[in-house]
């Protein structure tokens, strides 16, 4: 009998801890109380693990937070809609233009093998790279990116799984004839065993091109001997760098046409007729998951866990720098060219100055980290390049609150994997 | 400076303190004041997240201190990295092998989630492994390895080492009817091992095949205190209910003793930190401070020739960060919670008398991570084991556990597999093809509900579905 007095003390207990909890998280809200909503979806907050269902809403997908208050959260987002809308069409253009460059650029190598095209065709990876970044912001909710990003920059990438690596000759795709090459087999086996079986995208590319880093101080250096037609393995070579790198860019191409607004029936289309803040939640999760999660932990937070000095995105290219600064650009560019910046100052100046402060901040401090940034992962624990490393962590984990802040004046949920 | 929550923690503290120590360990007091608990949508309690997508296993626990981040996503990493063979450019990760069925936890676990049967029934495993055993008892009273081949089958190897065999699945339909007429058909699994590589298996060797269960919720069942385990196991039925459930006996490697089982198909693991080190060394060849050597058996010579690196594969710090990773995945909250259709069967899923072994809730104790101590969840399972029955058996025992024995799964997250590993294979083995044939194949101590489930109107077996894929 004793046992079912205290049951009961214990279940109005639970029930006080639950609305307890409600309670202390509308202290940082408005003044309703959002009502605990089990219905949010995100698609794909994890690196480099691509593939997965299609793009496309969900009828069952919301961001906004509930309130008892009609009135509140409203407020007039046309402008950051189309303005959105607007940028990730522009991004997209801009990185598959670039993507044909380097495909153009990577015809003319195989053209002619030499050090000077090998040369060029780097040097057209890299100058291709940032438009891709700055649209990594459009990542992490259900936009078109997540039906292909597997197949765009899945990484980290087990290399051996398309090419010789140091001590095995014949390891990988290229050395083994009986897989077919084409784009159809190639996406059908990337990531199929294991999530680090990357046979396309960015960093196949990069593979392709500069070979393993084996160097402490340099990037990768592939022989341009490796694509002289007629040897070896060669000509599968050749084969699946072409392949791959016009892959690219129709992909690239692809997601522009998904957000090209004239187009009927496209992701563009739907966007525009979200429930206001269904698309902004999308806008600042993208913005978030970005910096405070795949930036911030995925890309920096483990590569200085690890010890590991090749632990890095673009190892090959030693371009890791580059890639954190125009993520970042990416990023801003949502908050200032989608006019958020514009919407959170109408309603909290002070927060919105803040925000300001905050990218500025780690804009500072990105661009004070170490290049290559294989040299930052090598040097001691108490160096001052981890030291620099280390405060480009904690901007991007204040960067991520402060998004977290405008989620809640705005009135959408932000969920970070980790935060 | 208390708030409501604090306060309610540190009493909710006291409670089960009291709880505990007043339950006298009988299996119905503590049954019944757990039975008696609110269950909500937070299947994982304050760490639950409302997610539902093709990620919605890999979020840290939403109520995760924030200087747990780092070493969760460190953890993470661990969790995905692919071991490369020793010695490698990357010295952090290597030390693959010699013997290993995958070279990453992910491999099996993708997404965190749920491993499944090869489509073809041939080839080798990719998230699913087999347990080899012979008749007898082995060391500390656990299964007894097969001569030449230890206590699970490597289906590969490194360079230079052959892999020890290949498992081949084959199965037959068995048809069988619902009380309505409809019928239904089950698929019957038998395993074989092809390509024995260090001579022939004897004749009596015994199969169990396992597939990947999902990560998530795992530290909040970890901190389930022993003497709730000891207070709802009632080896010899002393209620009448036809249920029995008991604790498994099993290896502490950890602590170098005799310990109650509670992970694994079978609770052959005591703890997380046990669970993740046997697994890293037994399925991928990963060494660390509790599995100091490498997994090869006594006459595999090539295996025992192949480089050994002089520091272990998975230093202490790794190994505590993944243990706090695979502690801490939070549990996606339950969806619809309020559909009537769901509501009506989970109460028919307490009618039929499943919650008797998938018990609705537990509690943790006191745990040195403060985001999975002391909370009340839900992941409809009593961590003991029960029989369930000759058609399940694998007929191979594994400490105290028999083959008929499997510890009681849970079921949260279940019905987001689909979105994340894209089939929906279930029991042991995947050899169900969805819930409802999960659960025709309960017989045992279970043979009353699945008796009821087949007699049930369509519309309450529709309703029990819904209800399981809600979770």
């Amino acid at each position: 009998m004793a046992m079912a007095k205290k049951a009961k003390i214990w279940t109005a207990l639970g029930v006080a801890m639950l609305a307890g909890a409600g309670a202390a998280e509308a202290g940082t809200l408005q003044s309703m109380p959002p009502i605990y909503n089990p219905q949010i979806i995100l698609v794909d907050g994890e690196g480099g693990e691509g593939g997965g269902e299609g793009g496309g809403t969900s009828s069952t997908t919301t961001y906004a937070l509930q309130s008892t208050d009609a009135k509140a959260y409203s407020y007039d987002a046309t402008p950051q809609i189309d303005a959105y809308i607007n940028l990730a069409f522009k991004s997209y253009e801009k990185a598959a233009d670039d993507a044909a460059v380097l495909a153009k650029v990577v015809d003319a190598f195989l053209a002619a093998p030499s050090d000077e095209t090998l040369g060029a065709a780097r040097k057209a990876w890299l100058a291709a790279r940032p438009a891709y970044l700055h649209t990594e912001a459009f990542r992490f909710y259900d936009g078109p990116i997540e039906a292909v990003e597997g197949e765009i920059n899945s990484w980290p990438m087990n290399e051996a799984y398309i090419d010789y690596v140091e001590g095995m000759p014949d390891a990988g795709i290229i050395n083994d004839p009986k897989v077919k090459l084409d784009v159809d087999s190639l996406e059908g086996i990337n990531q199929k065993q294991d999530e680090a079986d990357v046979t396309i995208g960015w960093h196949a590319i990069e593979f392709l091109l500069w070979g393993q880093d084996l160097s402490a101080t340099g990037p990768g250096n592939r022989p341009f001997t490796d694509y002289i037609a007629g040897k070896g393995n060669n000509d599968r070579r050749r084969e699946y760098l072409k392949l791959v790198t016009d892959q690219l860019a129709k992909e690239l191409h692809g997601l522009e046409e998904r957000w090209e607004f004239e187009e009927l029936n496209n992701y563009a289309t739907a966007f525009k007729a979200l429930e206001p803040r269904e698309a902004i939640g999308r806008m600042i999760n993208g913005m978030a998951i970005l910096a405070g999660y795949e930036f911030m932990s995925e890309r920096l937070g483990v590569a200085l866990d690890s010890g590991d000095q090749e632990d890095e995105h673009s190892c090959f290219s030693d371009n890791t720098k580059q890639d954190f600064v125009h993520d970042l650009v990416g990023i801003k560019a949502v908050w200032t060219h989608a006019k958020i910046a514009e919407l959170v100052t109408a309603q909290d100046p002070a927060l919105a100055k803040r925000v300001d402060g905050l990218f500025a901040d780690t804009e500072t401090k990105i661009n004070a980290l170490g290049d290559p940034w294989d040299q930052v992962l090598a040097a001691p624990k108490d160096s001052p390049a981890r030291k620099d490393a280390e405060a480009v962590v904690a901007s991007l984990q204040a960067l991520a609150d402060g998004l977290k802040d405008v989620g809640n004046k705005l009135g959408v949920l932000v969920l970070i994997p980790t935060g | 400076l208390l708030n409501n929550r604090t306060i309610g923690f540190i009493v909710a503290l006291s409670l089960i303190g009291f709880a505990v120590v007043s339950g006298e360990a009988s299996s119905v007091s503590v049954r019944k004041f757990l039975s008696s608990l609110p269950v909500t949508e937070k299947l994982g309690g304050d760490t639950t997240r409302p997610v539902e997508a093709q990620n919605a296993f890999s979020f840290q626990a939403a109520n995760a201190a924030g200087k747990h981040q780092r070493p969760f996503s460190f953890g993470n990493r661990l969790f995905n990295t692919n071991w490369v063979e020793a010695p490698a450019s990357v010295k952090s990760f290597d030390g693959l092998g010699p013997m290993f069925n995958r070279v990453s936890c992910s491999g099996c676990h993708t997404k965190d989630g749920r491993g499944q049967p090869p489509e073809t029934g041939s080839g080798p495993m990719d998230s699913m492994l087999l347990r080899i055993s012979i008749p007898g008892l082995g060391p500390h009273g656990g299964p007894n390895p097969v001569p030449n081949y230890g206590d699970q089958l490597s289906e590969r190897s490194i360079k230079d080492v052959p892999p020890e065999g290949q498992a081949t699945i084959s199965y037959v339909e068995v048809k069988g009817q619902y009380a309505d007429g409809e019928s239904f058909s089950l698929r019957k699994p038998s395993y074989k091992i092809a390509n024995a590589a260090y001579g022939a298996l004897p004749k009596d060797v015994l199969i169990s095949p396992r597939v990947a269960p999902q990560m998530i919720g795992l530290g909040l069942l970890d901190a389930v205190p022993e003497e709730t385990l000891r207070g709802l196991s009632d080896s010899d039925d002393a209620d009448n209910d036809g249920i029995s459930g008991r604790m498994n006996e099993v290896w502490d490697s950890v602590r170098s003793k005799l310990a109650v089982g509670r992970f694994g198909w079978k609770a052959g693991q005591p703890d997380l930190i046990n669970q993740n080190s046997a697994a890293a060394n037994g399925d991928i060849g990963i060494t660390s401070r509790f599995h100091v050597d490498e997994n090869c058996a006594e006459t595999q010579s090539a295996c025992a020739a192949s480089f050994k690196s002089e520091d272990l594969d998975l230093n202490d710090e790794f190994l505590e960060k993944l243990t706090l990773y695979t502690s801490t995945l939070a549990v996606p909250a339950q969806r619809h919670f309020d559909d009537p259709q769901i509501v009506q069967g989970s109460r028919i899923f307490r009618d039929m008398g499943c919650a008797a072994c998938h018990m609705p809730t537990l509690q943790s104790g006191p745990h040195p991570l403060p985001e999975i101590t002391n909370q009340t969840f839900h992941p409809y399972t009593d961590l003991l084991l029960h029989d369930m029955g000759q058609g399940l058996s694998d007929n191979r025992p594994d400490f105290t556990a028999s083959g008929s024995e499997w510890r009681t799964p849970p079921l949260w997250g279940l019905g987001l597999v689909p979105k994340v590993n894209g089939h929906q294979f279930l029991l042991h083995d995947g050899r169900a093809r969805g819930f409802a044939e999960a659960i025709l194949w309960h017989q045992g101590e279970a043979a009353k509900s699945a008796q009821r489930f087949k007699a049930a109107p369509k519309a309450d077996r529709d309703a029990i579905v819904a209800f399981l894929n809600s979770l």
